[in-house]
């Protein structure tokens, strides 16, 4: 069973090394959601600042406008390289967490990211402890929320484009 | 023609009327002289009094590249003390933020109170003669002021008095904090940080540029020209593009220019009256009980965009923010953004606020990330020998008197602002 997840994050992180960023936002549920914190442990995405808090709608105007000519912080674009790794499970939360905003899931999914970003002769890092909250919908599993806490989170970032 | 030398001639030689020399932003000894003059002189954002509730509460910043406590003392004052020992030059406290009843210095363990007052020195009787725990209390701001809970200090025991460098900006600041209904907000639902390859000046000017949305933030406008809208209970944000060239609403937007290098930019026009939403209305439902319908819709017309109190901190009231800005390098900078919480509001509206600045301010957002890359490549381009200048002529000449007097105004996508940062630039550049 491990190896389904594992190779469903694999795939889920090929799609945004692949730039085919409407095809990772196909991945998540209607209510799904994808939060980078700004914080180390942060509790909720409300009434604090995260370096990504994107529901579908605020995720179809980000994928908008990495499709968009103009957008000169991915003029060139980014290249980028995900290993996905550590994966381990446990059960989903079974009803909605008021204090984050999670809707239930099936299953809940960690691992360790490290992420390789090269743009304009320079790379750099990401590297993370991931959480897939999942839903089987329709026999497929669905992201309920990716929370992405990335070691340095509470540093300051230069220009981040894509989903880390 | 700037002959290469910092004395006072040298310095003027670098800003004409409607243009400055590349210089002021590629050069690292006219940067170490900002540092000394405009940064060790000038009235400085430190914090805002609710990043300290409680007696012993510390945030730790930075004022230019010297490191600063702002404590809440046992006695309920807020204070601003340089964070380092006065023993051996530790610096103190490494922390952004905690509570600490006393300061102990992890060196050698002097003890300090909140206030800086040196308490006790360990091994005391090893004390040269003559040694007195008054001589050696934490250095002091020689100067602090404090307007609605926002806490500014100067390095520098003189030059101009707070009241008169504050009073032409304190409409700008009641502009925000006015919106919450009990009057007062809070700086504490966290920060954004961003790094940028680029000199500090950048950003301030940036902070009241109304000339480069339709271009560096096209990928923000949707195909009827429209930015996405930053506002809770906005359907649609401001029009910013017509066909291919810039909104005539766009250029309705003004800039004022009030002396010491203030300034700010008022706001196109939005469609006030259709601005509703379930959170939106329970928030002006607050606020007319708290100050009546009329001041609350007074209150709530949108007159200022961004304004800058130079030179480090700029009030956005479209997106309610306080960017702080941090010269680190000649060509390096960071920025720091806090989410305002109006204190009496609904807390889902500051909520909305909080979310919309993530993608409209945070590093990984759709708006500042292109600034951040204009930022640097200006940095980069402005590494050319070929060009010495940086024009910054548009408006130069149609400058509007209006109140108080030496107020100028004009159309916001011309750069009397970025004209008025420089003028105050030369006055605290100068030796005298
Ligand atoms: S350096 Fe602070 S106690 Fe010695
Ligand atoms: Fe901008």
């Amino acid at each position: 069973m491990a190896g389904e997840y594992e190779q469903f994050l694999i795939h889920e992180s090929r799609l945004l090394d692949e730039r085919r960023f409407r095809d990772w936002m196909a991945l998540f549920t209607e209510d799904g959601s994808y939060w980078v914190p700004a914080t180390i442990g942060q509790r909720s995405p409300y009434g604090q600042t995260s370096l990504f808090y994107d529901d579908l709608e605020l995720m179809r105007t980000r994928i908008d406008r990495l499709e968009h000519p103009l957008i000169h912080v991915q003029t060139p674009p980014s290249n980028t390289v995900h290993l996905i790794g550590s994966v381990t499970t446990e059960p989903g939360v079974p009803a909605t967490d008021p204090e984050s905003g999670l809707p239930a899931s099936d299953v809940l999914v960690l691992s360790s990211a490290i992420t390789a970003e090269y743009r304009l002769d320079r790379t750099r890092t990401f590297i993370a402890r991931q959480r897939h909250w999942l839903r089987r919908v329709d026999g497929a599993l669905r992201i309920v929320r990716k929370r992405v806490d990335l070691v340095n989170c509470e540093g300051a970032f230069e220009a981040i484009a894509v989903p880390v | 023609m700037p002959d290469g030398s910092l004395n006072d001639r040298g310095i003027a030689s670098l800003i004409e009327p409607g243009r400055v020399h590349r210089r002021v932003y590629t050069d690292p000894a006219v940067f170490e002289l900002e540092m000394q003059r405009l940064f060790g002189r000038a009235w400085l954002f430190v914090g805002h009094a609710t990043q300290v509730p409680n007696p012993g509460d510390f945030i730790t910043t930075d004022l230019g590249r010297q490191p600063v406590l702002m404590t809440r003392h046992h006695d309920g004052s807020v204070r601003v003390v340089l964070n380092r020992c006065t023993h051996r030059g530790i610096k103190l406290v490494a922390e952004r933020q905690g509570n600490r009843q006393r300061l102990i210095c992890l060196y050698h363990g002097w003890t300090f109170d909140p206030d800086g007052t040196l308490l006790r020195v360990p091994v005391d009787e090893g004390c040269a003669p003559g040694f007195k725990l008054c001589d050696f209390n934490l250095a002091k701001a020689p100067r602090v002021g404090v307007y609605r809970g926002f806490v500014f200090a100067s390095l520098s025991p003189a030059g101009i008095a707070f009241d008169d460098w504050i009073a032409p900006m304190k409409q700008n600041i009641d502009d925000i904090v006015d919106r919450a209904p009990g009057g007062e907000i809070a700086l504490d639902a966290g920060v954004h940080r961003y790094l940028v390859r680029a000199n500090w000046k950048m950003q301030a000017e940036n902070a009241v540029d109304s000339y480069h949305v339709p271009f560096s933030h096209a990928s923000t406008v949707n195909q009827k020209g429209v930015q996405f809208s930053r506002r809770e209970g906005d359907n649609e944000g401001a029009k910013v593009v017509d066909g291919q060239r810039t909104a005539p609403q766009w250029k309705q937007r003004r800039s004022y220019s009030v002396g010491h290098g203030h300034c700010w930019t008022s706001n196109t026009e939005l469609k006030e009256n259709e601005r509703s939403s379930a959170v939106y209305d329970e928030y002006r439902r607050t606020l007319e009980a708290a100050v009546g319908k009329e001041r609350s819709d007074w209150i709530l017309t949108p007159r200022m965009h961004n304004s800058l109190l130079y030179p480090n901190v700029s009030f956005m009231g479209l997106n309610m923010h306080i960017r702080v800005i941090k010269p680190i390098a000649v060509d390096l900078t960071e920025v720091n953004i806090y989410p305002v919480r109006l204190l009496g509001a609904p807390e889902a509206m500051n909520e909305r606020n909080t979310r919309l600045l993530n993608v409209t301010h945070a590093a990984a957002s759709f708006v500042q990330s292109d600034d951040l890359e204009a930022f640097a490549r200006a940095q980069a381009g402005l590494q050319s020998l070929q060009t010495d200048w940086v024009d910054i002529s548009r408006g130069l000449g149609r400058e509007e008197a209006i109140d108080p007097p030496g107020a100028l105004r004009q159309m916001a996508t011309d750069e009397l602002v970025v004209r008025g940062q420089f003028r105050a630039w030369l006055d605290y550049m100068s030796e005298a």
